[in-house]
């Protein structure tokens, strides 16, 4: 059945959360175990920028889309991203990985990713953030995030858990039906705009910046100790979901995401060979390429009330 | 409860009610009241007064015609100015005898058998008219928004068409919602006062550059010795203004260069590409109203002030809460949402033939016959009325041509002694008809929402063309457009040579139709 975009984007006003609701001082902080601590540490700072440059993908999505019921929804989703780097940023302070105020260093593949987007997100066509970031957040919510539910027994992080998850269940629900909407489009026109719009050099830097990107992250957590299966797994309801709709299987781009889906789970595929040797080589880019960090990418913070405003500013 | 009966009841003393006076009294009618809420004269301008407010049409151009003022201080007056020239027109034309102060009108209906609108004020007074006047004003009511926990905020909250000049901003943390007209004002001038200011902004509107200037003397001199002057730099300023229509009505390729100006003056002022990219519309020029304001980016930029575009959660009891999860606590919070437009309603039950409510009609959005008159509602007359308002000129300009209108029309019916002047359904459905088709293609329906628009997209504000077209569909009162109908007591030669008697359809009245070669009454 169809989704009723104008009544989610009520449901998504009604279900705002902020990071004041969670007592960040209670008991439970010390079930993080000294040997899951430097993985957990490496992996909760890819986490939060990851979700940073998702809010960033939904802001692009914003100006992309094509009803103004459709950019308020995803002015939330960019607000929403930012909400879980903000509040994964808490966590990581609860957890003492934080060196003082100072946020964790984003890796070369964030950084590669940022520029990009700042460069070209804005100017891609909707369908082609619109298949990555289904396809990211179903793994995020699939795989690490019930991983993490699983390894971590600190209470208050199940309870931020559980708020994020509501919400990306929400945004999966928003990702499908707009797939759906745009493979309802004329067979000419997708085409057209596949190939047209698509394939563009900007996209084309983007597949070298998302290939390196995606497998640094898969490595990592495969390292954590998350099972490959439940990566499958994740894929699978990204394929799934996606299935269903006839619509969703006509945008030719989720179906270039959905090929380069399974190679990714599946590590024996020769692909990796490409994947990791440029992830190899993204380590050797030297920071200097890099322009300035965007002031977007300063936001994050893991503070419930904006120090600047509170009653000692004034 | 007591009565008090004249020619023409006017509803509201601020730019429109008493634009209607001066040129009543200029015809020679003095039966006149004129019935204002307030305890003062002014409507917008006396309900504006935060700090900044200033009109974004230049005072030479936003001043009636027939009440020039020569010693406008500036380019673009401040509300100070501009009310003081408000107050200055009341005395010049000795207007205060007619106006009513603390007169709150609660109804108004239209009296069958004797052709009168009995207009009824929350003291129980009633005003009998031959003819009644809105001039209530499309920004003349303001509440704070439905935000979700408004009510729960201990701080104070203050809506800039309700400023309270007692509040001291020094020091505070300040936050500001809306970034339309009236914040961009609003916002330099609490830069420099609050110790933080955080500005929420929901859409950025397009923001071009002020020509603001200091009157230079020997022009304040020249315009009062010879008036003339005066008139030819208006004319000047209105041609001006009558050209942007090319760009800001319609979409053309002269929209693209406003935009582009726009462009470049928030590039030059603006730096950081992200905040650019904030502060970048998506819609065409003129589809919302365009901002003038040289000092608005540079107030945004400023170390104690901060813009955010996230999303408005909740607003808490220290704070509001975006959705970004992140609180910001304010010992003040600043509402610049905007008035509570009238575009689907009425201010009060207006009730016109056979109990009809106005406001029951004008649901799903109002219209009227040249935004003057509606069928079912004779002698009635709106300023400012359904489709009248100019998105590239001054509203000053649109409204001494429905003064002049209404003030022929209500002549007409006193001196052809009326029982009422009704416009007729067909023709203003298809004057409605055509207006839409033309609203179709102007860059207000371009796909923006707006004030302008309601919720379903129904455009009942706008007028769809330049001022000087409809200053040419006011300049002809086409008595062919409405059935008029004789009291009884009248005689029927007084109605024109044209007209045609038909079976009476009250008890004591005869209607009188006029044929389709009726020659129209000009000015």
């Amino acid at each position: 059945m169809a989704l009723d975009l104008d009544a989610m984007l009520v449901k998504i006003g009604e279900r705002q959360w902020a990071l004041a609701d969670i007592d960040w001082d209670a008991p439970g902080a010390d079930k993080i175990t000294a040997e899951q601590w430097p993985g957990l540490k490496a992996f909760m700072a890819d986490l939060v920028w990851i979700e940073n440059v998702g809010a960033r993908g939904f802001a692009a999505m914003a100006k992309l889309a094509p009803t103004e019921t459709l950019a308020d929804i995803y002015r939330y989703f960019h607000a929403e991203e930012q909400r879980h780097a903000n509040a994964e940023l808490a966590l990581m302070r609860r957890w003492g990985m934080l060196d003082g105020d100072d946020l964790p260093e984003p890796n070369v593949n964030i950084r590669m990713a940022i520029e990009w987007l700042d460069r070209f997100a804005d100017d891609m066509p909707l369908s082609v953030l619109g298949t990555v970031i289904p396809m990211l957040e179903v793994a995020l919510d699939g795989a690490l995030l019930k991983f993490l539910m699983d390894e971590v027994k600190d209470p208050v992080c199940h309870q931020v858990f559980e708020k994020i998850n509501a919400d990306e269940s929400r945004h999966l629900a928003v990702d499908f039906q707009v797939l759906e909407i745009l493979g309802n489009a004329r067979l000419r026109k997708l085409l057209i705009e596949s190939v047209g719009k698509t394939l563009t050099p900007g996209l084309l830097i983007g597949v070298l910046m998302y290939i390196p990107l995606l497998n640094r992250m898969r490595n990592k957590i495969v390292d954590m100790g998350l099972s490959e299966e439940r990566l499958y797994v994740a894929m699978n309801r990204f394929k799934n979901v996606g299935e269903r709709s006839p619509g969703t299987r006509r945008v030719p781009t989720y179906q270039v995401l959905k090929w380069h889906a399974d190679m990714v789970v599946n590590r024996k595929h020769p692909y990796h060979l490409l994947a990791n040797s440029m992830v190899w080589m993204s380590d050797r880019v030297p920071a200097k390429v890099f322009g300035p960090v965007p002031t977007w990418f300063k936001e994050l913070t893991y503070e419930p009330v904006a120090r600047e405003t509170l009653e000692q500013a004034s | 409860m007591s009565e008090e009966t004249h020619s023409v009841v006017i509803i509201g003393a601020g730019f429109a009610g008493l634009g209607t006076a001066i040129r009543l009294v200029q015809s020679g009618n003095e039966d006149f009241v004129i019935l204002e809420r307030g305890d003062r004269v002014g409507g917008t301008w006396r309900d504006n007064t935060y700090p900044g407010a200033a009109c974004d049409i230049p005072s030479l151009l936003y001043s009636y015609s027939f009440a020039l003022n020569p010693r406008w201080s500036r380019g673009y007056s401040g509300s100070a100015e501009i009310l003081g020239y408000i107050d200055e027109m009341v005395e010049r034309f000795g207007l205060a005898r007619f106006i009513r102060f603390n007169t709150n009108v609660t109804s108004a209906q239209f009296r069958e058998d004797d052709g009168v609108w009995a207009v009824t004020s929350d003291d129980g007074q009633t005003y009998l008219g031959r003819a009644a006047v809105m001039a209530a004003g499309p920004l003349a009511n303001a509440s704070l928004p439905k935000i979700r926990g408004i009510d729960t905020f201990t701080g104070a909250k203050i809506h800039s068409a309700r400023w309270d000049h007692d509040y001291d901003f020094a020091g505070k943390r300040v936050a500001v919602i809306g970034t339309g007209a009236s914040a961009v004002q609003i916002i330099p001038e609490l830069a420099k006062q609050a110790a933080q200011l955080t500005v929420y902004q929901r859409t950025p509107g397009r923001v071009i550059p002020r020509t603001d200037y200091r009157t230079p003397g020997w022009t304040k001199q020249l315009f009062a010795a010879a008036p003339i002057t005066q008139r030819a730099a208006r004319e000047g300023l209105f041609w001006v203004h009558e050209s942007m229509a090319l760009g800001m009505v319609w979409s053309t390729p002269l929209t693209r260069i406003i935009e582009r100006a726009a462009g470049a003056h928030l590039r030059r002022q603006v730096r950081d590409p992200w905040l650019r990219r904030q502060l970048t519309p998506d819609f065409r020029a003129g589809c919302k109203r365009m901002l003038v304001s040289n000092d608005y980016y540079p107030a945004l930029q400023r170390a104690n002030t901060k813009l955010i575009t996230w999303p408005i959660a909740t607003i808490s009891a220290d704070g509001i809460r975006t959705s970004d999860g992140i609180e910001r606590q304010f010992d003040v919070i600043v509402f610049a949402t905007g008035f509570d437009i009238t575009k689907t309603g009425t201010p009060f039950p207006i009730t016109g033939l056979g109990g009809r409510i106005l406001a029951e009609e004008w649901t799903r959005g109002a219209e009227a016959y040249k935004s003057i008159n509606v069928s079912g509602y004779p002698n009635l007359f709106f300023t400012f009325g359904p489709n009248s308002g100019p998105g590239h000129n001054s509203a000053l300009v649109y409204m001494e041509s429905q003064i002049d209108y209404i003030v022929r029309a209500t002549k007409l019916i006193t001196d052809r002694d009326l029982l009422s002047m009704d416009v007729r359904p067909d023709v203003q459905r298809a004057y409605n008809v055509q207006i839409q088709k033309r609203l179709k293609n102007t860059t207000w329906n371009s796909g923006c929402r707006s004030w302008y628009l309601t919720d379903d997209g129904y455009n009942g504000a706008m007028y769809p063309g330049f001022a000087t077209q409809y200053a040419r569909q006011l300049g002809d009162l086409r008595l062919t457009d409405y059935v008029l109908t004789a009291h009884a007591r009248s005689n029927t030669g007084n109605t024109g040579a044209n007209d045609r008697v038909s079976r009476p359809r009250h008890r004591n009245v005869r209607t009188l139709e006029r044929t389709r070669h009726a020659a129209p009454v000009r000015r």
